[in-house]
């Protein structure tokens, strides 16, 4: 079999950029886009709120300097300066070009594209498309890539990368609908899997597919992943699902209220109570919960998002979409009654570490986007440079693969390395004595990360949550997949994701007990303070001996000094 | 504070889920099972089935994925409609059901089956690049990323909702003319070309609009209206449809297929008489030739059964025909006015 010039796994923004990117470079090369669902499903369609680009059509006085600033405070100084610079200066090229390439935006009275403000921007430089913009950044792109001809092998779970010394060979697949394991040699490889937030389950606002699939095949060939301890909460997921109820719920003067009736904001943030920062209000609903001031159901502690004050005119006219959502996912009427929520883990900041044109260690394999860590967000990212980064930095990458493609020709995969995975797999279904149920490890998982590695940390409860990690990957051996058919074996792919889940919740937990001090989304009660003399600098893990072990890289600065980061 | 503000007081009830197996590796026709489970009001569907799936039976296979209303992977027939699972709930769909306390949850209809509540999607795909739904930009590509293309509000709300689709195919499986004919080119891939077509910065819409009229295209549907019905975001699709016909006949003609002569016919029949004269319908949409060729056996059958239509010369007018004929000029005036004014903007 001839190989691919690239292989992409995954098809979001990240993906799909990269891929059509790669064709615009060089249109005779041999392109595979492999994704575990179809690409239109991705998680990009999730992104509401919009990308930044300083395009200046609403603040006529925006610049892409303000726009480095912003997100390198919002990182709190541990973004890499060189690459936030790459991120912002394309920004506005790349809003463009979609827009050429017909993504719909809203629009200003001066037939520009619109854009609002967002949480941590000095100036309105959000744009979007009403309240779907990564819906129809996704679609766009889907579409192009259709026009251009690209290759799209649609519901292939990606297995491991194949390895020949420093270089890879190409990608192991598992074809979803045939249950055939298939090699795809490849000259390069781009990881564009999205993020692994979802190891916190019921704890997290991402799809269930978000499990940090590509991360989790690059720690097991030994690229190291970085700054994985960095996990965004959002104030308000809902109780059951952990999907977000928006900010503007919050905006429009909801109130945050405990089991005891109080709107306990007043305790944390008197002036500002439930408008305070994103990372502020989630550490507040988490105390409240923690001190037994929350709920009880069976779903899990919560507490009230109140809106009935309001009235039935307004949250019609202004909350349609979030009564909406309430309604379908918990059948809750915002109107009639309070809403439950909690914090909600939505964005893994970190991933696989990779410089600024994507590229990891490993010869020809390439990250990007969520699943990559260049990094852009540092200790935290804000709001609307998550569609950019994607865009940005899969565009890179997809240039930069197509450049290196045909310098390389990769030994063949061997039939016996196709021979070992399915033999894997069937290990799986062997009946045993005793067995554990998926299900059930994947609820453990995400309560303990949720406990002991959530918003708040200390040293004694990470600890813990190491120890718990360590019995369900024990258990994790005695997992049965019950499903012993080839066809769409969902049973089967499920529990090859709670395996990579697992794999990347112990580096999570590390960094978060080696890293000794407060900073942007990681909150050490033992250690409340920034600490940039010891911490000013990357953690990484690479897999030795079934551990991870870490190491450090230093941030790159620029023009900007570290400073406190008060807003 | 008592315990009853924190113990959440919910209502619980025994449900039942009869849902759609199928594994063509064992299984030669397709069964249900019934899964009845004790489930709290305020739970989805997918909820319910990935219940089933964790605890009950892991080999229960759907697709799901955002689980927020936006990826479309988990739209299924429930209670006979298309929907998403993971926006349905639970207590909404037991006031539907047939049988009390029973869920019945089937797959897509329309697209092939591939296992339990899977279809295959990848024809839905090839129709995509059959109609070429994307935008064709009148921007060569070399210059992309320099300058936006000025649009509008008023340009952006043409194709705003349009763009809300989500390819769930609930509207394709719910589709009364893909149940006779799968090559039919489907509401979705309608809805889409539509979006494309009224994209001012696209360059293609002559050649889309060519590919929409041909056979299995634009003019093949009847207007059920069961597409519109079954949205899960809601989408006016009906208005997609008939926008493309109305631009269809505008700017390639009444002469142009099949389906605008039909129309077209119609028009003349209702015009002249008040009803249509069925006899010759045939031929003024699709010709002497092609009628004799196809519908030839039909004739004949249609004469054994004692089924055929009365001759033109038997097709008298209706009753009240001049005022009828008066009213249908004035309509005729408005719509000729709208045109106009259309072209004019």
């Amino acid at each position: 079999m001839k190989p691919f010039d690239i292989v992409i796994v995954g098809g979001g923004g990240a993906g799909l950029y990269a891929a059509m990117e790669a064709m615009k470079t060089n249109a005779g090369l041999n392109i595979a886009v492999i994704s575990k669902i179809y690409p239109n499903r991705s998680h990009t369609s999730a992104a509401q709120g919009g990308a930044n680009a300083a395009l200046a059509n609403k603040a006529k006085d925006d610049t892409v300097e303000m726009h480095i600033f912003d997100t390198i405070k919002g990182s709190d100084y541990l973004a890499d300066q060189d690459a936030v610079e790459v991120l912002c200066s394309e920004a506005p090229k790349i809003i463009r070009e979609l827009e050429n390439m017909g993504t719909p935006w809203s629009r200003l009275d001066d037939k520009t594209i619109a854009q609002r403000p967002f949480g941590g921007a000095g100036r309105p430089r959000c744009c979007y498309c009403a309240d779907k913009t990564g819906h129809t950044i996704l679609q766009t792109l889907y579409e192009q890539c259709l026009r251009k001809g690209v290759q799209f092998f649609n519901e292939y779970f990606a297995l491991d990368l194949s390895v020949d010394g420093s270089r890879s060979k190409g990608l192991i697949a598992l074809n979803v609908k045939t249950g055939k394991i298939e090699a795809f040699p490849a000259k390069t490889v781009i990881f564009a899997t999205g993020g692994y937030a979802k190891m916190y389950w019921n704890r997290s606002s991402n799809a269930a597919g978000n499990t940090g699939d590509g991360q989790a095949i690059a720690y097991r060939a030994g690229i190291p992943l970085k700054d994985m301890e960095f996990v965004q909460f959002h104030p308000t997921g809902l109780r059951k699902s952990g999907l977000l109820v928006t900010e503007g719920a919050r905006g429009e003067g909801g109130y945050l209220v405990n089991a005891l009736g109080e709107r306990f904001m007043s305790r944390y943030a008197p002036e500002k109570m439930e408008l305070g920062p994103r990372d502020l209000v989630s550490r507040s609903l988490e105390t409240e919960i923690l001190e037994g001031r929350g709920f009880d159901s069976p779903a899990g502690k919560y507490l009230h998002l109140d809106l009935r004050h309001l009235g039935a005119d307004l949250i019609k006219s202004r909350l349609p979409q979030i009564r909406e959502m309430c309604m379908y996912f918990e059948g809750v009427d915002p109107i009639e009654e309070p809403i439950p929520v909690r914090p909600t883990a939505h964005y893994s900041m970190g991933g696989i570490d990779t410089d600024n044109y994507g590229r990891t260690v490993m010869e020809g394999v390439y990250a990007a986007g969520e699943c990559g860590c260049v990094s852009v967000h540092g200790a935290n990212r804000l709001g609307g440079n998550s569609l950019l980064d994607i865009l940005v930095f899969g565009r890179i990458a997809g240039r930069a693969a197509a450049e290196e493609a045909g310098k390389f020709d990769p030994s063949p995969i061997r039939d016996v390395e196709i021979l070992g995975k399915e033999l894997e797999l069937r290990s799986f279904m062997q009946p045993s004595g005793h067995y554990e149920r998926y299900g059930t490890l994947r609820e453990e998982l995400g309560h303990t990360l949720g406990q002991n590695v959530g918003i708040y940390r200390e040293a004694s409860k990470i600890s813990k949550g190491i120890e718990d990690l360590a019995a369900l990957k024990e258990r994790f051996s005695h997992v049965r997949v019950f499903d012993t058919s080839d066809v769409y074996n969902t049973n089967l792919i499920q529990v090859l994701e709670l395996r990579n889940m697992l794999d990347l919740a112990e580096t999570v937990a590390a960094g978060a007990l080696v890293r000794e001090e407060s900073r942007g989304s990681h909150t050490r009660t033992d250690f409340p303070t920034r600490d940039d003399d010891n911490w000013h600098r990357h953690t990484t893990y690479t897999l030795e001996k079934g551990a991870p072990r870490l190491g450090f890289k230093p941030v790159t600065m620029g023009r900007y000094e570290l400073q406190e980061r008060t807003y | 504070m008592t315990d009853s503000t924190i113990q959440h007081n919910e209502d619980k009830r025994d449900v039942t889920f009869r849902v759609h197996r199928f594994n063509p590796q064992v299984d030669s026709k397709p069964y249900f099972d019934d899964y009845t489970i004790k489930l709290e009001k305020g739970i989805t569907v997918l909820r319910a089935l990935n219940y089933i799936k964790e605890h009950v039976d892991p080999s229960l296979t759907f697709r799901a994925f955002c689980q927020a209303g936006i990826c479309g992977s988990c739209a299924m027939r429930i209670n006979n409609m298309s929907k998403l699972a993971c926006t349905t709930q639970v207590w909404d769909e037991l006031e539907k059901s047939r049988e009390p306390d029973v869920i019945k949850v089937e797959p897509l209809r329309n697209l092939p089956l591939i296992k339990d509540l899977v279809v295959e999607m990848d024809p839905l795909v090839g129709k995509m690049q059959q109609y070429s739904n994307w935008v064709d930009s009148k921007m060569p590509e070399e210059q992309w990323g320099r300058k936006e293309f000025l649009v509008s509000e008023e340009e952006f709300l043409k194709y705003d909702k349009a763009t809300d689709c989500i390819l769930c195919a609930s509207c394709v499986s719910e589709c009364t003319i893909l149940r006779a004919n799968r090559e039919y080119v489907s509401p979705a891939i309608l809805l889409k070309s539509y979006r494309m077509n009224v994209d001012n910065r696209d360059a293609s819409h002559e050649e889309r609009l060519a590919g929409l009229v041909k056979d299995h295209g634009v003019w093949d549907c009847t207007h059920c209206y069961r597409c519109q019905e079954s949205c899960v975001k809601h989408i006016p699709i009906m208005d997609a449809i008939h926008g493309i016909r109305e631009d269809a006949l505008e700017s390639r003609g009444v002469k142009d297929t099949s389906g605008a002569r039909h129309a077209e016919a119609f028009m003349e029949d209702i015009e002249k008489k008040g009803k249509l004269v069925e006899a010759t319908l045939p031929i003024r949409t699709n010709g002497l030739a092609w009628t004799l060729r196809n519908l030839l056996p039909m004739a004949f059958k249609m004469v054994i059964k004692r089924r055929t239509p009365p001759p033109p010369p038997l097709v008298k007018s209706t009753k009240g025909i001049d005022a009828f004929r008066a009213e249908f000029r004035e309509m005729s005036g408005h719509v000729a006015k709208d045109h106009e004014k259309k072209s004019g903007e």
